[in-house]
């Protein structure tokens, strides 16, 4: 299997995960660290950048779901951006897009973010 | 003849003590040597008699090897017993008038018995010299010993001239000084002091200056005390010649060995110190090979790492996934050694050895002068690091450093070793696991696909290595309707058949209550929600059909669409729906739509998990749904097992040799009714 790679950064208080290559069940708990990661610092407002990221399985939709009630919880939320085609289907088939939020590019989800802030 | 040959074996001790005791007799017949006859056989007998107790020790001494301090010690001890001899000799024996020695049958035989201590003490010293002398030599040198020994064999003999005109002293003095010579030239083999430890050499240096004077006062009796000289001289003037000349070799000798450890003091702790170094390296290879223990072998490398470079801490951390993991502390609290190590591999990108002074004011915590990091590197890759620390003021010197490169890299590959024996246990572990996960799944699937006059079934489940949680099934309802479930459990392994065996036991006992396929979705989303995991979800799709009508109802929760071919076209059915266990109630019920379709005749469904469309080839380019409509498409006028078949050979075609990654479930039912 080809690799994975997983990189956190800030932008404008809100934590930009950036994901690459595959994310699978040998893979995920790269990603899951990094969540980890998040929680214990209080960052719950997180947007992960799906640019890079060929293909996700079961298990790589299983990490999100572990997270997305404690960040919303904690008036956060996880949302998700710059998805491939190929890889935004899984997520449709399964009816993700009922449960979360997808935006075209990184910019519409943390200005989503920003916004509700406001209020 | 045996007899014979036995005698011939001048190194045996037998021959010593035939000779020994010859040379006594003679002596205590003839207490004074006043004829030549007499005093020429008694020089030969005791020539004679040293040469064979000389081959015997040499070879006693030479087969137990004893350590060249304890070959010091004991001769040096027998030395200071001739001292003592001698000094008592001196005073207890009184001269004559005349100037030869009293003597009477009792001093005869106290001064044999003495006499031959002395021989025995003297070849032993002489041996030891020998031993000494070839101790950790490199170069043959067994040629100027040879020389030695036989000048020290003239100047004895050169006593028997004596015989025949007491003038011709001076061949006897030529060859003596020429020995003393000989002697002195041969002291300064002593190549084996560099290999003493500190300790060793300091004592030593007290036993040798100890010994010097010991020697000097023992020749210097032999020489100037008249009764000792008499008493010798009559017994033997070639034993007194060879017993000057011994104490004259012992006293340069431990002169030089005095002067030369001194020299080797100061540099004695470098000697140690790379000693120890050569012998961990030693323990390591060795260590490599018998303990397999991941934790074992590192505490006993970072305890080994102190020793090699006199520092006072040391750990280790390896590199797991791209985090640092602490594994074995030395002298130093988990959580400090876990601070440094997180502070000073942040700033620093650590390629090759890298030391840290606290004079730069880098290292966290006040403790540490001086702190060296090593990469534990296995084909370039590194593995993880070896830190070790120094409270002391002085900062680590370049031979340390390198000691602790040395080390890391063998501890490295001892690390390496072990951690592969690890995983290649824990591999055996996991299969067992997948064992079970596999006779799991192989027990809640259909035995065998149900068999109807209008509807032909074709069911083909492909399990992964890994088990995917792929799970189909069908359940014969009242009013001749078919009840079939095909799902897919997130995850992999046994989890995942854990939670497969959970859905089949709900679906098993729902379809028999509740009618609706959307009804029964729903109830098992409410069931599973509380049981599985936070990050587990199960897509599926129930269907019922009823063999009368040619009604088919679906709803489906997330899973694949389904390839519906009806009048020579064919579409995806997607009723909406999300997964099982991903919403509490609401989004799920309400995203949950049921779908009708009356069958006609020949219309085909295909019911698959994504191990179809998400197989991958080479290129890691998905099957993807188009291929599995074009093969459906092209093949809709045959069976169903024909169609599977195809859609096998197709799959199987584009992935060539890329392992299964998920199981595959493929169900194919073709209506035939009219």
């Amino acid at each position: 299997m080809a690799d994975f790679n997983v990189n956190l950064r800030e932008k404008d208080s809100v934590s930009v995960i950036d994901v690459k290559g595959f994310l699978d069940a040998h893979t995920a708990p790269e990603l899951e660290n990094v969540f980890n990661k998040l929680i214990d610092t209080n960052q719950f407002k997180v947007v992960v950048n799906f640019n890079e990221l060929n293909y996700i399985s079961s298990a790589g939709l299983g990490v999100f779901m572990a997270y997305i009630e404690t960040m919303r919880e904690n008036n956060g939320d996880i949302k998700f951006s710059n998805m491939k085609e190929n890889v935004y289907n899984i997520f449709d088939l399964l009816g993700f897009p009922l449960l979360y939020e997808f935006f075209k590019n990184e910019d519409d989800a943390i200005n989503k973010f920003l916004e509700s802030g406001k209020f | 003849m045996r007899k014979k040959i036995n005698f011939i074996n001048i190194n045996s001790f037998e021959n010593v003590i035939v000779f020994s005791s010859i040379l006594f007799l003679v002596n205590l017949i003839f207490p004074y040597h006043s004829s030549g006859f007499v005093y020429l056989i008694n020089e030969l007998l005791l020539f004679i008699t040293i040469f064979l107790l000389y081959k015997s020790l040499l070879k006693l001494l030479q087969e137990k090897s004893y350590s060249p301090l304890s070959l010091i010690l004991n001769s040096g001890i027998l030395a200071a017993i001739l001292f003592f001899i001698l000094s008592l000799t001196n005073s207890g024996f009184t001269l004559n008038n005349d100037g030869t020695v009293y003597y009477n049958f009792f001093n005869s035989l106290l001064s044999t018995l003495i006499i031959f201590v002395f021989i025995g003490s003297i070849v032993f010293i002489f041996t030891s010299f020998q031993i000494l002398f070839f101790l950790r030599s490199k170069k043959d040198l067994s040629t100027y010993f040879n020389v030695m020994l036989f000048f020290l064999a003239i100047s004895f003999l050169s006593n028997l001239l004596l015989v025949f005109d007491p003038s011709l002293d001076y061949p006897r003095d030529t060859f003596f000084i020429v020995s003393i010579l000989l002697i002195t030239i041969n002291s300064v083999r002593v190549a084996w002091i560099a290999f003493l430890n500190k300790k060793q050499k300091k004592y030593l240096l007290i036993i040798s200056i100890v010994l010097t004077v010991i020697y000097s006062l023992t020749f210097s009796l032999l020489i100037e005390s008249n009764v000792v000289k008499k008493i010798i001289y009559a017994f033997s003037p070639g034993f007194h010649t060879i017993f000057s000349l011994v104490m004259i070799y012992g006293a340069i000798y431990f002169l030089v060995i005095f002067f030369t450890t001194l020299f080797h003091l100061p540099t004695a702790e470098a000697f140690d110190r790379k000693a120890l170094q050569v012998s961990s390296l030693m323990d390591i290879t060795k260590l490599m090979t018998q303990v397999f223990d991941f934790k074992e072998l590192a505490d006993t490398i970072t305890a080994m790492t102190t020793e090699i470079c006199n520092s006072n801490s040391a750990w280790l951390v390896t590199k797991e996934n791209n985090k640092i993991v602490l594994n074995s502390v030395y002298k130093i609290g988990f959580v400090d050694a876990d601070k440094i190590s997180y502070s000073l591999l942040e700033k620093n990108n650590i390629n090759e050895i890298l030391v840290i002074n606290n004079s730069d004011n880098k290292i966290y915590g006040q403790n540490y002068n001086s702190i060296v990091i090593a990469p534990l590197k296995v084909y370039d890759k590194i593995n993880g690091y070896l830190f070790t620390a120094r409270v002391k003021e002085n900062n680590f010197d370049d031979d340390e450093i390198k000691s602790v490169e040395a080390f890391a890299n063998y501890a490295s590959v001892a690390l390496e070793n072990a951690m592969l024996i690890k995983k290649s246990i824990e591999k055996e572990r996991l299969e067992k696991e997948l064992d079970v996960a596999r006779e799991i799944q192989r027990k809640i699937l259909p035995l065998k696909t149900p068999k109807y006059d209008n509807l032909e079934i074709s069911a083909l489940f492909i399990p992964a290595f890994e088990v995917g949680g792929d799970y189909y099934y069908f359940f014969e309802l009242d009013n001749n309707n078919l009840g079939f479930v095909v799902a897919d459990v997130s995850g992999k392994g046994i989890s995942a058949a854990f939670i497969m065996a959970q859905v089949e036991g709900v679906f098993e006992s729902l379809s028999k209550m509740i009618s609706s396929p959307k009804d029964i979705l729903i109830k098992v989303n409410e069931i599973l929600i509380r049981n599985l995991g936070r990050k587990n979800f199960v897509t599926a799709i129930y269907g019922k059909l009823n063999f009368d009508s040619g009604k088919l109802t679906v709803a489906r929760a997330g899973h694949t669409p389904i390839l519906y071919l009806n009048k020579e076209k064919i579409f995806q059915l997607r009723p909406k729906g999300i997964g099982l266990g991903l919403d509490a109630k609401e989004i799920f019920q309400n995203s949950l739509e049921e779908m009708e379709i009356n069958l006609e005749y020949n219309d085909i469904l295909v019911y698959y998990s994504d191990g179809i469309p998400e197989a991958k080839n080479n290129t890691n380019e998905d099957f993807g749904y188009k291929r599995l409509e074009e093969i459906v498409f092209k093949n809709r006028n045959n069976d169903t097992d024909t169609i599977t078949n195809e859609i096998m050979k197709e799959l199987s075609l584009f992935t060539k040799d890329k392992p299964q990654h998920d199981d595959i479930t493929l169900l194919i039912f073709k209506w035939k009714k009219n």
